[in-house]
């Protein structure tokens, strides 16, 4: 009776191996990179760019493409496995390098003089300077990495199609499903249980000792300078006279005013943007000239954008209900309950729980219902969304200082006043950038929400599938080996999320910078 | 015999002229403040002097020789302390011996030497954030000092700290470089502080705001420990005041 536990049990081992090492990798490949690019101007122009595009693109939609390649390439178990791994790795990477690269570009000027004065090599920069630097943050990020990184895993795990099946031979995504649908619920909470029970164990016995041995030091300073200029803009926007607060001259303070740092003297704006405007309307020219010349490429080109559209109305309907439940939960656990981090704790453990894995419950639980795949998609990309908007907006809470509640009691601020003038300034920035990614997630999420199905697991049935989306779109164009739909649709995705970023998320962000920095 | 020669000095930051043509000239046994309004490049020109930065014109002698990068003889000493965070105090102090060829146990062993000396006793396996300003500075010198530097380079070292610990420091910086087994002889000192100029150097270089030039070089010749409040010191005040600001 209990040789499942014990599959599951092997299962599990075999998925979580694969999680290791992607993330040995993704720590390999993101010190690298990162420092690389925080120590090369000609290097950072080129990497930053290029990964603060893939940051936001829905890798998870190219997976289809990705398997058909790389199996093509490594037939067999190993291909699958590699492209799994390849699969995660794309989910921690980008998290990463960024976290690297603002950690070393963050460092006070003086550390990057001390290298010249005492003249270290290249392995001494790396190991007293840059590594160190670098680590609490990577380190920092490894939970919501690991959550993440467990979505992609699941999901690719058993990535099928109704006439072909690429599965691991081993993994927890793999029973998972295979359990749930083949109905022996019982065996499946089991499995869900197990999957807990390791996360848990993860966190316990390999990141929070790593993120302690990485974070010895405590530099606590830096939190301090954001919380003097959270204060400065509360008390704008109070207009009150609040008393001196007096906070010890300390190491970040100094940094911003008197230190010397040579773009502190004088800032130089860049002068290229003409020439990529040019080249990005040539090449818009290019590929609408391409399109229309073609009968199939417009037909296909049409049915895409069509798809886009509807998927592009689910994401935001379920970011606009993910704000709802988040915003207010956020405000009440910031600001009026003491057991902040208990409850930071349980939702991590939730959020490793990948939709994907609940997928056949939420089928189930729907499928009397009338336009039952649209609640699962809704589901599904609210579930995606919502961690990475809560986590966001929560850790805000390390910026406020404590003077803000001081202030907010003494001078009796609330109700609709405290919204207005303290909760929403305090979570903006955890909301943005909540958003960016909360909805990377949910793009990221669509193959999987639109469109279910599983050859190899029953007869091909399909499990769940909208009317019209581009999850659906690129499901299909994977199912009937369609590359050149399958293509233009990654691209036209890509480029739709390219502009989003461009037209709103980039202006939200220098709008808020100002007065956030 | 002059120690250290910077001679016209120029420096710009792409189109804005920083310092436009800085001269002076340092001896044995002198400290010298470098004083000048925010902006005028006075922590710009002792990173030239100290090897960081290539001057754009002019140059730096030392000894006679052109300074084109850090020499082990100059050594540094920052406004922000610097210290790694993640290295104990002992081990940020025996970076200062990096450019050194000599064993990890002699370098321990001056490393703790210096820290007795400095009042750092107890402090060598502790992390830099356990540390008061003051405590987080003397750290700071010890690094600079461990090299047996004979020109010591100051960058505003005592404007991150509270009044009475930078008293303190000031008194402590002072007795130490009196004593007879500190090679230093020449100390040269950013400060925007008067005076602390006044009370600590025998040379004051006064810089005119951006693009800088040299104003004045004033000798002080009053005797050590100087009184803040005899009548030669507010002199010597009221005077570089009324240069810094006609």
């Amino acid at each position: 009776m209990f040789n499942y536990v014990l599959q599951l049990l092997i299962d599990t081992s075999f998925s979580w191996v694969r999680m290791f090492i992607a993330l040995a990798l993704s720590i390999l490949l993101g010190l690298g990179i990162g420092i690389w690019a925080a120590t090369s101007r000609r290097a950072e122009k080129v990497i930053i760019p290029i990964v603060d595009i893939l940051q936001t693109l829905p890798i998870l939609a190219f997976f289809p493409f990705v398997i058909y390649i790389i199996v093509a390439a490594i037939p067999g178990y190993i291909g699958i496995n590699a492209a799994v791994i390849f699969l995660i790795i794309t989910s921690m990477l980008w998290n990463i390098i960024f976290g690297v690269y603002e950690s070393i570009k963050e460092l006070p000027h003086e550390f990057i003089e001390l290298t010249a004065m005492y003249g270290m090599g290249l392995k001494e920069k790396l190991s007293k300077i840059y590594i160190p630097a670098s680590m609490p943050k990577v380190m920092g990020q490894s939970t919501l990495s690991w959550a993440i990184g467990l979505f992609y895993l699941v999901t690719s795990e058993i990535f099928s199609t109704s006439s072909k099946t690429y599965m691991v031979k081993h993994g927890i995504g793999v029973a998972l499903t295979q359990l749930a649908l083949s109905g022996n619920f019982r065996e499946y909470i089991v499995g869900i249980l197990i999957f807990i029970v390791f996360v848990i164990l993860t966190r316990l016995l390999f990141f929070a000792p790593l993120e302690k041995y990485f974070n010895k030091h405590n530099m606590s300073n830096i939190q301090e300078t954001r919380a003097i200029h959270f204060v400065h803009l509360i008390k704008s926007r109070l207009k009150l006279k609040i008393p001196k607060i007096n906070i010890p001259i300390n190491f970040a303070l100094g940094k911003k005013r008197d230190t010397y740092s040579l773009s502190n003297e004088v800032s130089i704006k860049p002068k290229r943007r003409g020439y990529a405007n040019l080249i990005y309307a040539a090449l818009a020219i290019l590929f609408v000239a391409a399109i229309v010349s073609n009968k199939t490429l417009f037909s296909y080109e049409l049915s895409i954008l069509v798809a886009l559209l509807a998927s592009f109305a689910r994401v935001w309907f379920a970011f606009v209900i993910i704000l709802l439940i988040s915003v207010p939960l956020s405000v009440y656990l910031i600001f009026f309950s003491k057991r902040l981090s208990a409850y930071v704790l349980l939702f991590q453990i939730i959020a490793s729980i990948p939709a994907t894995i609940m997928l056949p419950l939420i089928v189930s639980l729907f499928i009397k219902m009338p336009f039952h795949s649209e609640a699962v998609a809704f589901s599904v990309y609210l579930l995606s969304g919502i961690w990475y908007v809560i986590f966001s907006m929560l850790s805000q809470k390390a910026y406020i200082p404590q003077s803000i509640y001081e202030v907010k009691k003494l001078f009796g601020i609330k109700g609709l006043q405290a919204w207005k003038k303290i909760y929403l300034y305090a979570i903006i920035p955890g909301l943005i950038t909540g958003a960016v990614t909360g909805i990377a997630a949910e793009w990221n999420a669509s193959i999987v929400a639109e469109y279910f199905t599983s050859s190899g697991i029953e007869n091909g049935a399909v499990l769940t599938s909208v009317s019209i989306g581009i999850g659906k779109l690129l499901d299909l164009s994977l199912d009937n080996g369609n590359m050149v739909l399958m293509l233009l649709a990654l691209l036209n995705f890509t480029i739709m999320i390219i502009i989003i970023n461009r037209l709103i998320w980039k202006r939200l962000f220098n709008r808020i910078e100002d007065i956030y920095k | 015999m002059d120690l250290l020669d910077v001679e016209n000095i120029g420096y710009s930051i792409g189109p804005v002229h920083v310092i436009e043509n800085i001269t002076f000239t340092a001896m044995k046994n002198e400290f010298v403040s470098i004083i000048g309004p925010s902006g005028c490049g006075k922590s710009t020109l002792l990173r030239i002097i100290a090897g960081l930065i290539k001057p754009l014109r002019g140059e730096v002698l030392y000894n006679g020789m052109r300074v084109d990068k850090p020499n082990r003889d100059i050594s540094f000493v920052f406004q922000d302390f610097a210290l790694l965070p993640w290295l104990t105090n002992i081990e940020n102090v025996k970076l200062g011996l990096s450019l050194f060829d000599i064993s990890e146990e002699e370098k321990e062993r001056k490393a703790k030497l210096l820290f007795k000396k400095m009042g750092l006793d107890g402090f060598e396996k502790a992390y830099p954030n356990m540390l008061s300003g003051g405590m987080k500075q003397r750290v700071g010198l010890a690094r600079a000092i461990i090299s047996d530097p004979k020109v010591l380079l100051m960058d505003e070292p005592f404007s991150s700290l509270d009044e009475l610990t930078a008293e303190a420091l000031r008194s402590d910086v002072i007795n130490m470089l009196r004593s007879p087994d500190i090679p230093v002889s020449l100390v040269i000192m950013v400060t925007h502080n008067v005076e602390e100029a006044v009370e600590l150097s025998n040379k004051v270089v006064i810089l005119s705001e951006r693009p800088s030039h040299v104003k004045e070089i004033k000798r002080i010749e009053l005797k050590y420990p100087r009184n803040k409040r005899s009548k030669g010191f507010v002199r010597e005040v009221d005077h570089i005041y009324k240069v810094l600001t006609e």
